[in-house]
């Protein structure tokens, strides 16, 4: 049985924005197609795991109280997102099949495992930091593209929403389109294909 | 253990990179945990012209992409850098086959890394201390704060914290909560060999810093408030009324304009000399041929360039505060003074100045202490017996 974990900093009940919904409906399908499904994601006070519709839950809060903004915010965050991951493949036999990161914010920590315990990573990229900030190049916008660049370089597979995405991701990393996997979201058709992106993912690397 | 216990020690600098006084800490006891029958692993920033991986000493040296794009300030930088750092030292630890039985973490400098790595690979995680947010300047403002909780987040994620004096063990259980048997005190050592440069006649050497009839008062440090600069800058008046010298002000850092102005102000200009940051070997030879050696700070956890003095035999003047109360002796192995006092400086460094006889007892009895106490080889001992201690208990627990 494939074991998965998606990363996202949110998940009900912590709503920001549509990801939180979204990431929920992949799980569920997830589960109702065999797959062992956790998701570690952020929560100020409910933390710890859980068993939520078929779904193990991780949820984990920030060590460090006070921020400038959401960058140190979240690079303080990742070690907990590791750890959290790390719990799940120590704890069981040391194996963890794919991670699916959903957004920047904890692809510092993915990166990471990938070096360290093998585990590759799909990045679905929900928006990026050049839309939201309407292009803007103080030194706080750059770093945040750094980062999304480093996981669209490390990653095995990009995947996006529409393939207006794909060609912006095209236009601004130079990621190559054939590693960009276009899934329009919430169809029957679209989970199916989330569900092949991870497979092949999974079955190009031999799993021990 | 079948093998030699293997440590990664992770730092912010390491020789050529030179900031504070991490890099020749965990220089020293790195090569003297090597001699000792350890396997170290050093991760640590790059630095212009040195090698990514080189082995020095026995020391296996990786220097990593400390993240070279704009940052907004400090703190993030460091946390950026951190990203870089532990994706790295991960990879290390995978090529090493996971040879890594323990991960060091030299200041919240590195927390983040420190803290990711010990949980990934569950293998124990220690912690030095060299100093504390707190104690340098405060924690109020937001991104002192987020630094003050990054430094508690790395003592609370260590099995064991090592800081460097008994004001420190007493400083970090309140600044951090921490309990006592969680912190261990070894303290800081000093390189002797450095000092035996063989060159006697320092007269040439002497010339480039101060006038023949100049006796020479010197401070090392970087110039940032806590070091107490400025309490040396104010004392200066009040030392010339009674000896003839030449202030010699080493290091660099965000109070050096200000306090190169001060001295402009009070007329002084030609009795201070800035030299900046020193390469290590000029350094030596300076604290050798100076006649005291100044150590102001206001606050300091251990106060190493005290230390070195004595190595040098050269007699110090220091504030009576942190660390430094602890290393010198007053009457005995140096003269004490009141911190951010420059008349109780002033008197300090005349009496020293003025009584050779006296400065002579000093620094021969420094000297000697100095051997006795701080050297590297029994400070990697202590060390090694505190990662041997933690691993026994690791051992036991349910992570193995």
């Amino acid at each position: 049985m494939m074991r998965v974990i998606i990363f996202s900093w949110e998940f009900p009940p912590r709503i920001v924005g549509q990801l939180g919904e979204h990431v929920r409906e992949i799980a569920l399908n997830l589960v109702k197609n065999g797959v062992e499904t956790y998701v570690v994601t952020y929560h100020d006070h409910l933390t710890g795991l859980s068993e939520e519709e078929g779904i193990s839950v991780y949820r984990v809060t920030n060590p460090v109280r006070t921020h400038n903004g959401v960058l140190t915010w979240v690079l303080t965050l990742n070690q907990e997102v590791e750890r959290a991951a790390a719990n799940i493949y120590h704890n069981l036999d040391r194996r963890v099949d794919l991670i699916d990161v959903h957004d920047w914010h904890f692809i510092p920590a993915a990166v990471t495992l990938k070096e360290a315990l093998d585990i590759p990573f799909v990045y679905s990229v929900e928006s990026l930091e050049d839309h939201r900030s309407h292009g803007a190049e103080s030194p706080f916008n750059i770093a945040i593209k750094s980062i999304e660049q480093l996981g669209l370089y490390e990653t095995e597979r990009v995947v996006v929403k529409s393939g207006w995405m794909q060609d912006e991701v095209n236009r601004i990393y130079g990621i190559p389109k054939a590693k960009i996997k276009v899934v329009p979201p919430e169809s029957e058709a679209g989970f199916d294909e989330i569900l092949e992106t991870y497979s092949s993912v999974v079955g190009g690397r031999s799993i021990g | 253990m079948g093998r030699e216990l293997s440590v990664m020690m992770l730092t912010w600098e390491f020789p050529p990179r030179i900031v504070g006084g991490i890099s020749s800490h965990v220089y020293n006891l790195s090569k003297s945990l090597t001699k000792n029958g350890t396997k170290v692993y050093v991760v640590t920033c790059e630095s212009p012209g040195a090698p990514r991986h080189e082995v020095v000493d026995g020391v296996e040296i990786f220097r990593v992409d400390s993240y070279k794009g704009p940052s907004p300030d400090f703190p993030t930088w460091v946390y950026l850098m951190n990203m870089n750092m532990q994706r790295e030292a991960a990879a290390i630890v995978k090529s090493s086959g996971g040879d890594v039985d323990i991960f060091h973490a030299h200041d919240w400098l590195v927390a983040n890394a420190g803290i990711g790595l010990k949980h990934i690979f569950r293998k124990p995680l220690i912690a030095t201390m060299h100093s504390t947010q707190v104690g340098r300047n405060g924690a109020q403002y937001e991104l002192e704060r987020m630094i003050h909780e990054t430094e508690y987040w790395l003592t609370y994620e260590a099995w064991k914290v090592i800081c460097c004096s008994n004001f420190m063990v007493s400083h970090l259980r309140r600044a951090f909560m921490l309990p006592e048997d969680k912190i261990v005190m070894i303290p800081n050592g000093v390189a002797f060999e450095e000092y035996k440069c063989g060159d006697n006649d320092s007269t040439w050497f002497r010339e480039k810093f101060a006038l023949p009839e100049e006796k020479i008062v010197l401070f090392v440090g970087r110039l940032v408030y806590e070091k107490g600069v400025h309490v040396l800058v104010e004392a200066i008046p009040k030392v010339l009324e009674r000896v003839n010298a030449k202030f010699v002000i080493v290091g660099s850092g965000y109070m050096r304009e200000d306090l190169s102005n001060l001295v402009e102000r009070m007329g002084l200009a030609h009795k201070v000399f800035f030299t900046g940051f020193l390469d290590n070997e000029t350094l030596r030879r300076l604290q050798k041929c100076a006649d005291v050696c100044v150590v102001p700070s206001l606050f300091e956890p251990f106060g190493i360039v005290a230390l070195e003095a004595m190595a040098a035999e050269t007699p110090v003047v220091a504030s009576d505060t942190g660390g430094l109360s602890e290393i010198v002796e007053h009457d005995v192995t140096g003269v004490k003074v009141y911190p951010g006092d420059p008349d109780s400086l002033a008197w300090g460094i005349t009496h020293v100045l003025l009584n050779e006889d006296y400065a002579k007892r000093l620094k021969s009895k420094a000297y000697e202490k100095v051997r006795e106490r701080y050297c590297w080889d029994e400070i990697s001992r202590r060390t090694k017996a505190i990662y041997e201690a933690v691993l026994e208990e690791y051992s036991e627990c349910f992570w193995t």
